[in-house]
């Protein structure tokens, strides 16, 4: 029984080291040897429901990339299922093209999945939540619009018949087989870019698309993807749907079925694989038992989906996170140790100056910033004070490239670095903090980490899907470097912690870790010291610069006087948009217009 | 005379019989009841029907079983509800096919779930009834054991062509359905049947969303191509109704001929105008229509007294949903009184069924010819007339 | 037929006009889009239909009682889906939870009302033609919400109010400005001219539960043709919309017009996702 295809997935999941990485998986085979063992219970009407709750997971396998991981709210993913039916059985007839075989036209619904997948996706890219979630919407009603107008093609209202394939998948078990060889081929994929440094950035986007785009991850190209993959296996689930149901009419696509493979990864919770599975399986299946209740089923599912997101947005997958409910210490100190910045950069690099060249820039009619120069030099630390809005932060952003400068221009290695592109900085080895930190609240504090190493990555999404070695050296180096980072700024024994159950000082440390993973040319900090204890604040002092020891530059933006001038080789006074003073700290400490205007000594 | 008593009249004679000869057979086929599995839509879109059909079937299950069930046995109805949605349809029949082992299915009732439900019920060799009117569900050698005791959308749309040219005498024809399965599927069968005549030609031919609240652009369309009578096709009062009430504020008189739901109560409830409802000619079943002396025939005049006494809903529904309904249970009695239970029993008595007397029409079937409905009890009624679920024939019928 | 195209489109563009509305006066006091837009027009005509022909009651009572079941859905809408999930905006939560409230009310209608449409009570005795009352009353509706949606912003203090909080909460919190009642208030008031939509457009549209998703649909379309939050946007979009979809209805007819109107709405969001008349976004970060 347990042969390839029968035999349970094998998902990796992001632990922390090497033991214990059988445990994330007994729940997977757990499920899997139930499936397997499913015939003995006898009663072939399983058959159907079971192979119908796999079809759907197929579907909702890929789906759960685009909703539970990526964050995008698509709502009317039937669309998907309706063309890979459609597809599929049209092909298999015979009546338009010469028949094909069904296995074939499966596939081929597979890359026309992919392709509208990519289609109902799009506007995804330029469009905010709620106008992709509509949509979608409209694309779920135009598709079933059009098969009943393309008659020709799709016998509009009466249908065509569905897909049979041929022996051993011909009988209800033989199918049901099929279709869970196919779901666990699925898990195992999803569960792979789940646990790659894609289904990272995925998260990353979902929870926090700034520190997604700082870390130099182009959204459009990782959603293009993730949307190629989705409708395809949403095709191919399409196609087995046509199958089981022997005859396709539109009004099998209804808008409910939608719902419920999107509550099904809300019910299940974001951002894991084995929860949506679950949830697929319960709402599948649910009715079955509740016969009574059949009419209320979509009352129910809404009422489920509502106490879901007011009570445990988490979904299924927090109540089964048992390790993320255990108790962190509290009293918990954070000691750096900028000794082991060696075994993440390598010391002595030689680097060129990052030049702004008479910045401007104007938020309607207001000058943020007014002609602005600035140098910064690899291995210095450079202050940049000032008053709340003198500009500060907007030069930041403005390097960073989320502004546009109205004039002037950033310059590195002689060459002008693209304006308003924040996902080439990182390509340019510039990294930076954010002034409220950018925490990617699902995911662990060291997939937090690994997300700055995004840039390092070099395997394809079909490597990382399909588990090949080019995958595995990437996913070992990133982890390397990530728990080194972690060491650095001494946050190494919670990698394995959810990131958002932080405090905020530790939180100020996991954003360095992040940056360091770029192995830094640059890195702009934005007021790091902000809400820590004295104590926290020396210890930062000490790391900033120990990590421009090794020839990284830093950009410091900040409040605390006293850590400017106890660190920096160099700071710059900005007053309404312009310089004021620049110079070394002594020079900067005894500059009359600045003591007066700003130290207000 | 009447259907009930002959059912009862026959059920405990031959209830006498098989305790005769049950003798011979294990004492659990003798007692074990009969299993009628039952797919109707109850709730969801379209289930007005479901409901009507579903009251005659548990008034003729529990006619049948009052009487002391057929040669001892009692009828077991098992209902699973479709929900009108063909993914419930086919997980329903499933269930009923291989987990409740039930010696015939009864439905679905809606088109589009009974497409999808059939092959499998078929698959499972289980023999079927269905009242649905999609051609293609009868065919002997796919499925063997299915029946259709309702006429075939050919009949029907045949039927209101017919009225059309040859009693309204009209040869400029708007056909219009709405986007449903039914809609689209009826229109293109129809409009192939109307080109098919000499002299007669089809000026509009449209599909439109349902739920579209304006039809005023459709139907000055088809004034403008010429036409002289409208056929709509369409199970939803909602759009029929619109078209009804475009046609009279548009003050046009021309006849409106089609589907049954024309002349439902869920339609004139929707009407702006009481007499906006004239010159609608729909669909009925002489057995469910009056004669020009406002009768029905014996059979279903007697039928609609049983439905009284039994304080049947009528108001709200149409009297031949509720007599198909009682019909199929007393039919598949009649079966299994006459041949036994297993599949081959029942398929082969149906195969030579011949004029079966039911409530709704006179039923037959042949081995080649799972089709039973006659065409001449097919008949066009005036909507205007509904009155205890039935109509009056239209201009030009009989009478 | 071009007088049918305008009269009629201008009737049902009110109708998408007035939801728009709905979503912006929602928007506006949360900064949040909600999927009960179209549940409460759905609703203004169940109620109506409730009210008037079920329960007998004059057409006044019945107006007021259907604005008020609006009402106390929006305030629902506020307190359940929505005051919950504001502290976290950025994680869209709002988008499910108003989903699934919507849902809710639009399996509950069609569980206790029914699946089919049913008739809405005639209002006054205007018609048939071309100026029967179905066609002017949403019209009518649109026009006076839109006026009196600007004399309550620009004339009075609790509207300046409503725009304090929209323009920014913290700032309007910090003056002492009671931005919790505001919202619930907001969103009462959201529901009603929803509820209004539903009950005005009636006789066209009925008294039926699958008029929620075609409602949020096509209410949607004029906030994005008009820019999130600007009614007059919203009005000058919905009259378009309809204008359009009539003038598609009439011209390629059937199925193709809502296709037609499906890739001129994709299209314009691609184009402009500000709106036709809105500004850019501001700062993320």
């Amino acid at each position: 029984m347990a042969d390839g295809m029968t035999s349970a997935p094998r998902p990796r999941t992001a632990g922390t080291g090497g033991q214990g990485w059988l445990q994330p998986l007994l729940p997977f085979l757990g499920l899997g040897a139930i499936a397997v063992c499913l015939p003995l219970v006898g009663d072939s009407y399983w058959s159907i429901i079971a192979s119908r709750a796999c079809i759907y997971w197929i579907l909702v396998s890929g789906l759960n990339l685009v909703v539970g991981f990526g964050g995008q709210i698509a709502i009317g993913w039937v669309a998907l299922l309706t063309l890979g039916a459609y597809t599929t059985s049209v092909l298999t007839a015979g009546t338009v093209t010469p028949a094909f075989s069904p296995y074939l036209a499966l596939a081929l619904s597979g890359v026309v999945g992919a392709i509208a997948g990519v289609i109902v996706g799009l506007p995804a890219l330029r469009l905010r939540t709620f106008y992709f979630a509509m949509t979608t919407l409209g694309f779920a009603t135009i598709v079933t619009q059009i098969a009943l107008a393309w008659q020709s093609v799709t016998g509009g209202g009466v249908g065509v018949a569905g897909p049979v394939f041929p022996a051993p998948f011909d009988s209800s078990w033989g199918f049901y087989y099929f279709c869970l060889g196919l779901a666990s081929i699925c898990t195992w994929m999803t569960a792979n870019i789940a646990a790659s440094r894609f289904g990272r950035a995925l998260v990353a986007i979902r929870d926090s698309e700034v520190a997604a785009e700082a870390a130099g991850i182009s959204k459009p190209m990782l959603l293009v993807v993730v949307f190629l993959f989705s409708g395809a296996v949403a095709g191919i689930a399409g196609g087995l749907f046509a199958s089981l149901q022997s005859y396709i009419t539109p009004d099998a696509f209804t808008f409910d079925l939608s719902v419920l493979f999107f509550i099904a990864i809300l019910i299940g919770g974001r951002g894991s694989i084995m929860g949506p599975l679950l949830g697929t399986i319960l709402l599948t299946v649910l009715p079955e038992f509740a016969a009574p209740l059949v009419a209320w089923s979509t009352f129910l599912y809404a009422a489920l989906l509502l106490v879901i997101v007011l009570v445990i947005p988490g979904g299924i997958a927090e109540l089964l996170d048992f390790k993320n409910r255990r108790p962190l210490e509290r009293h918990r100190e954070i000691i750096p140790r900028p000794e082991l910045l060696t075994d993440l950069l390598d010391a002595n690099r030689k680097g060129t100056p990052l030049t702004l060249e008479t910045i401007t820039l104007s938020f309607g009619g207001v000058r943020a910033i007014d002609g602005l120069d600035l140098e910064l030099r690899p291995g210095e630390v450079h202050g940049l004070i000032g008053p709340n809005g003198s500009g500060k932060t907007t030069t930041l952003n403005v390097i960073s490239g989320y502004y546009a400068p109205d004039n002037g221009e950033v310059r590195l290695n002689g060459a002008v670095l693209a304006p308003k592109a924040p996902t080439t900085r990182a390509g340019h080895r510039i990294a930076r903090t954010f002034q409220t930190p950018r925490l990617i609240g699902g995911a662990s504090v060291l997939q937090n980490v690994m997300i700055g190493g995004s840039v390092d990555g070099h395997c394809t999404f079909a490597e990382a899907m399909l588990m090949l070695p080019r995958h595995l050296r990437d996913e070992a180096t990133l982890r390397r470097s990530a728990m080194a980072a972690l060491a650095i700024v001494g946050l190494d024994l919670l990698a394995a912690v959810r990131a958002d159950r932080l405090q905020h000082s530790e939180l100020r440390f996991m954003e360095i870790a992040r940056a360091l993973m770029l192995r830094p040319a640059f890195v702009l900090l934005d007021e790091p010291a902000a809400g820590l204890s004295a104590e926290e604040i020396r210890r930062l002092g000490a790391l900033i610069v120990a990590i421009t020891r090794t020839g990284t530059g830093v950009l410091l933006v900040e409040h605390h006087a006293d850590l400017i001038f106890d660190i920096c080789d160099r700071v710059t006074v900005l007053n309404l948009g312009k310089v004021l003073a620049a110079g070394t700290p002594a020079e900067i400490r005894s500059h009359r217009e600045v003591v007066n205007a700003y130290l207000g000594a | 005379m009447s259907v009930t008593r002959r059912h009862v009249l026959a059920g405990s004679a031959a209830g006498v019989a098989t305790l005769a000869s049950g003798l011979a057979r294990p004492a659990i086929a003798a007692s074990e009841p009969i299993k009628i599995g039952f797919l109707p839509a109850l709730t969801g879109p379209g289930s007005s029907t479901g409901v009507a059909i579903n009251r005659g079937t548990i008034l003729a299950v529990d006619e049948i079983n009052a009487a002391g069930g057929v040669n001892g046995r009692k009828i077991e109805l098992i209902t699973r509800d479709t929900q009108s949605d063909p993914t419930k349809a086919v997980n329903g029949a499933t269930e009923l096919t291989r987990r409740q082992k039930v010696h015939v299915v009864w439905g679905p009732l809606n088109s589009g779930e009974a497409l999808a439900a059939t092959p499998l019920i078929a698959r499972d060799g289980i023999p079927q009834i269905d009242p649905c009117w999609v051609d293609t569900l009868t065919d002997v050698k796919k499925y063997p054991l299915a029946f259709r005791n309702a006429p075939t959308n050919h009949q029907i749309g045949a039927a209101a062509n017919r009225y059309v040219t040859d009693v309204l005498k009209l040869k400029k024809i708007a056909v219009i359905g709405d986007t449903t399965g039914y809609g689209t599927a009826s229109v293109e069968t129809y409009v192939g049947m109307l080109k098919a005549q000499k002299d007669v030609s089809v000026v509009y031919q449209g599909d439109v969303d349902a739920s579209n609240p304006d039809l005023k652009p459709e139907l000055l369309r088809m004034r403008d191509a010429g036409a002289d009578a409208i056929m709509p096709w369409s199970v939803n009062a909602g759009f029929l109704s619109r078209i009804i009430n475009t046609r009279g504020d548009m003050g046009w008189d021309v006849p409106i001929v089609g589907q049954t739901t024309l002349g439902s109560g869920q339609t004139k409830a929707l009407l702006s105008k009481p007499e906006y409802w004239n010159k609608v000619y729909q669909n009925n079943f002489l057995n469910c229509s009056y004669n020009s002396a406002g009768q029905l025939v014996p059979r279903a005049a007697a039928f609609v007294e049983r439905l009284k006494k039994a304080n049947i809903e009528m108001g709200d529904t149409l009297l031949w949903w509720i007599a198909i309904g009682y019909d199929t249970p007393h039919l598949i009695a009649d079966a299994v009184k006459a041949a036994g239970s297993s599949p081959q029993d029942i398929a082969g008595y149906f195969n030579k069924l011949s004029k079966w007397p039911g409530a709704y029409a006179d039923i037959t079937w042949t081995p080649e010819e799972h089709n039973g409905f006659p065409d001449n009890e097919i008949v066009m009624c005036q909507a205007n007339s509904l009155r205890d679920g039935a109509f009056n024939l239209a201009p030009g019928y009989g009478a | 037929m071009i007088e049918s195209i305008v009269v009629y489109g201008l009737a049902i563009g009110a109708v998408y006009a007035l939801i728009g509305i709905t979503y912006n006066v929602m928007f506006t006091a949360s900064r949040v889009f909600s999927f009960t837009a179209g549940a409460v027009g759905m609703l203004g005509g169940v109620f109506g239909a409730l009210f008037i022909n079920r329960l007998g009651l004059p057409v006044v009572v019945g107006f007021v009682l259907s604005l008020a079941g609006g009402a106390l859905v929006g305030v629902v809408t506020e307190v359940v889906t929505v005051r919950p999930v504001l502290k976290s905006l950025e994680q869209h939560l709002y988008v499910l939870s108003t989903l699934a409230f919507a849902l809710l009310i639009q399996q509950f209608t069609a569980i206790m009302w029914s699946t089919e449409p049913q008739p809405f009570p005639r209002l006054l005795p205007f018609g048939p033609g071309l100026l029967d009352q179905q066609f002017w009353i949403p019209v009518l509706a649109c026009v006076a919400t839109l006026v009196g949606l600007e004399l309550l912003y620009r004339r009075t203090l609790v509207g300046r109010a409503f725009m304090a909080i929209s323009e920014d909460t913290y700032a309007a919190r910090a003056i002492g400005l009671p931005e919790q009642g505001l919202r619930m208030t907001s969103f009462a008031l959201a529901g009603a001219i929803g509820a209004l939509a539903g009950f005005a457009g009636g006789e066209v549209l009925l008294a039926f539960f699958a008029n929620e998703p075609m409602l949020n649909f096509y209410g949607f379309v004029p906030v994005a043709l008009g820019g999130m939050g600007n009614n007059r946007g919203a009005v000058v979009g919905g009259f378009a919309l309809g204008l359009f979809q009539q003038a598609a209805n009439f011209l390629v007819g059937g199925i193709f017009a809502s296709v037609a109107v499906f890739v001129v709405f994709i299209i314009v969001l691609l184009v402009r996702p500000e709106g036709l008349a809105g500004a850019a976004a501001g700062r993320r970060v």
